[in-house]
């Protein structure tokens, strides 16, 4: 190992999680903006897909310097709207909560990890804002339309994540 | 006449939506509601006039936490009607992925759920600050038992791999051992749990319910057995209905169940176990008593003793099966659809799942019936609450609130399941 190497800060460890059910209308974005980023990141940044229980993400992400979630957020009339949370600056809105008190929702993970101490230092969400989540249905124009621009942001958001 | 009225409207760590009213009059408790205004989800009548072999894929979604427990009673009921018997290798599949079930199922509701009640906090994410190793525990619980799901069913939440006679495709050796060195590993963390919710403070409360779960001749009860209560009820599950009825009540969009001319019984971890306990492996009898149990538990609030127990059994179980697995040569045995009725009762993490379908000559659903856990267990419930709350009237109100929201979580009900969410009031008069 030479001197320069020993020195060198250790690797930035970066994942990107897209949550959501993709037979479910514009919940399939995460799982969308997931397989647009096909081949567009760092071999060394994995780029995975969550279609269940967030809870399980917890194990996944831990270890990572910086985490990037994609999912879908509540209608609140402008679908397709996206929305970029930086969690350094605040907590995630309460309608990226969890929708169902059958399972824990991804703010509820984030503060589970947080507290164990699992959470990655870095956390941006990028949420789209849905027209629906009918079972079955395809994504709707608004959102399908958000999924390359989400995808392109997100290609400069690892670049940058990786050059803090 | 002293009138008290006490209200909460968001019942947490439960699954689903509904309330609760409690009516004080002169420092007594006059009547205990349980109310599930989650409108009714009409699967029994959705289901009419589908084929049989689209109902394994329509009943799991019912629940997305126990889907597997829907998916088998009613693939047992459409075999049992149509004159097949699945066993062997198949069926060992069956109980395997019902392992995985129970296994994420308990360890969801005994370290996120019901935990934070008897520590004071008011969610699993204060408690982890404080209780970091058991929730880091529970999380790799719940992953196990989801990865064993996975394995089997597809995928953790709604399954896509199960199928009247068998499987639609079944694991290889080589696919299942990932799994069994997880749960290896998460045999001794759910002893570790069973050991920290030992150590919990229990109120000194018991009840004398009715207990009914399946008891199997040689198994601790998971998907095959017959009926039984510690009152004497020992029946096939073609019978239930003899026994047991369901009744509408104003209060409530769930039917309430009972054992016919006595009344409120009760299903899930505590009846299992209490008439089952000879039917546990010695590992897990020496566990029990290690925690100060016996035989038989009548304290509901040890009723999360109990769960952590049944997490060390499946995985005990599961990893028996696995260790004895061969595939089997069929992923699922031919079935012909003959006019008929056919039943199914299994042994979800709640308790007993109840199915009966009536088929045509083409195995569609002409009539179908569902008995979940949650609406057989109202009626205990509310017997709890009442006896929970009286001996606390006069405390204070969020006292109060919050004995009753842990008494009704020590059931784990599956409000969702049911019919969804509870709003907690109390009436003194």
């Amino acid at each position: 190992m030479t001197g320069a190497a020993a020195r060198a800060p250790a690797p930035c460890k970066l994942l990107v999680v897209g949550i959501g059910n993709p037979d479910r209308g514009d919940d399939a974005f995460g799982a969308l903006v997931v397989q647009a980023l096909d081949g567009r990141l760092p071999s060394d940044v994995p780029a995975i897909e969550c279609r269940g229980d967030v809870l399980g993400l917890i194990e996944d992400w831990s270890g990572c310097d910086g985490l990037v979630c994609i999912d879908a957020a509540a209608p609140l009339g402008s679908p397709g709207r996206i929305l970029r949370i930086d969690l350094d600056t605040g907590p995630l809105p309460g309608d990226l909560s969890g929708m169902s008190s059958h399972e824990f929702g991804l703010a509820q993970a984030i503060g589970l990890a947080r507290s164990l101490e699992l959470a990655p230092r870095r956390i941006i969400v990028y949420a789209v804002e849905a027209g629906s989540f009918g079972g079955g249905a395809p994504p709707s124009p608004a959102v399908a339309a958000a999924v390359p621009i989400v995808a392109d942001r997100i290609v400069i958001e690892i670049q940058r994540l990786r050059d803090l | 006449m002293a009138t008290r009225t006490i209200r909460v409207d968001l019942l947490t760590r439960v699954e689903g939506e509904g309330a609760l009213d409690l009516q004080v009059i002169d420092g007594q408790v006059a009547s205990v509601q349980l109310n599930i205004f989650e409108p009714p989800r009409l699967f029994e009548a959705l289901l009419r006039g589908r084929s049989y072999a689209e109902t394994p894929d329509i009943v799991a979604r019912i629940c997305g936490i126990c889907p597997i427990a829907y998916q088998m009673s009613a693939v047992h009921a459409i075999e049992n009607a149509f004159g097949i018997a699945v066993e062997g290798p198949l069926r060992a599949l069956r109980r395997l992925i019902y392992c995985g079930e129970w296994i994420e199922s308990h360890a969801l509701h005994v370290v996120m759920l019901h935990a934070p009640d008897f520590l004071g906090f008011p969610d699993a994410i204060q408690m982890a600050r404080e209780h970091g190793e058991a929730v880091r525990s529970g999380l790799a619980l719940k992953k196990a038992g989801n990865e064993l799901m996975r394995a089997i069913g597809g995928r953790e939440i709604h399954p896509v791999n199960v199928k009247a006679g068998g499987f639609y495709r079944a694991p290889s050796r080589a696919q299942l051992a990932p799994v069994e060195q997880s749960l290896a590993r998460a045999r001794e963390l759910a002893v570790g749990l069973v050991r920290w919710v030992a150590g919990f403070r229990f109120p000194p409360f018991e009840r004398d319910y009715e207990f009914v779960a399946l008891r199997h001749p040689d198994e601790y009860p998971i998907d095959q057995g017959r009926l039984v209560s510690n009152r004497g009820i020992d029946i096939d599950i073609a019978d239930y209905e003899t026994q047991f009825e369901e009744r509408q009540v104003a209060h409530s969009t769930a039917l309430h169940s009972a054992v016919r001319r006595r009344g409120a019984y009760l299903v899930g971890p505590l009846a299992r176990y209490a008439l089952n306990f000879d039917r546990l492996p010695a590992s897990v009898q020496t566990l029990a008593s290690q925690s100060g149990l016996g035989a038989v538990c009548r304290n509901p609030f040890q009723s999360i003793v109990v769960r952590a127990l049944e997490i060390v059994y499946a995985c005990e179980e599961a990893l028996r099966l696995i260790a004895a697995y061969e595939p089997p040569p069929l992923a699922a045995l031919p079935l012909a659809p003959r006019a008929g009725t056919g039943f199914g009762c299994t042994e979800a993490p709640r308790g007993i799942c109840w199915h009966r379908y009536d088929f045509d000559a083409e195995g569609t659903i002409r009539a179908v019936r569902i008995v979940p856990p949650t609406s057989q267990n109202q009626p205990s419930i509310e017997a709890d609450l009442a006896a929970v709350a009286a001996p606390i009237v006069d405390q204070s109100d969020e006292f109060l609130r919050n004995s009753c929201e842990q008494a009704i979580r020590n059931h784990d009900p599956c409000i969702s399941c049911a019919a969804h969410f509870l709003k907690l009031s109390v009436h003194r008069t």
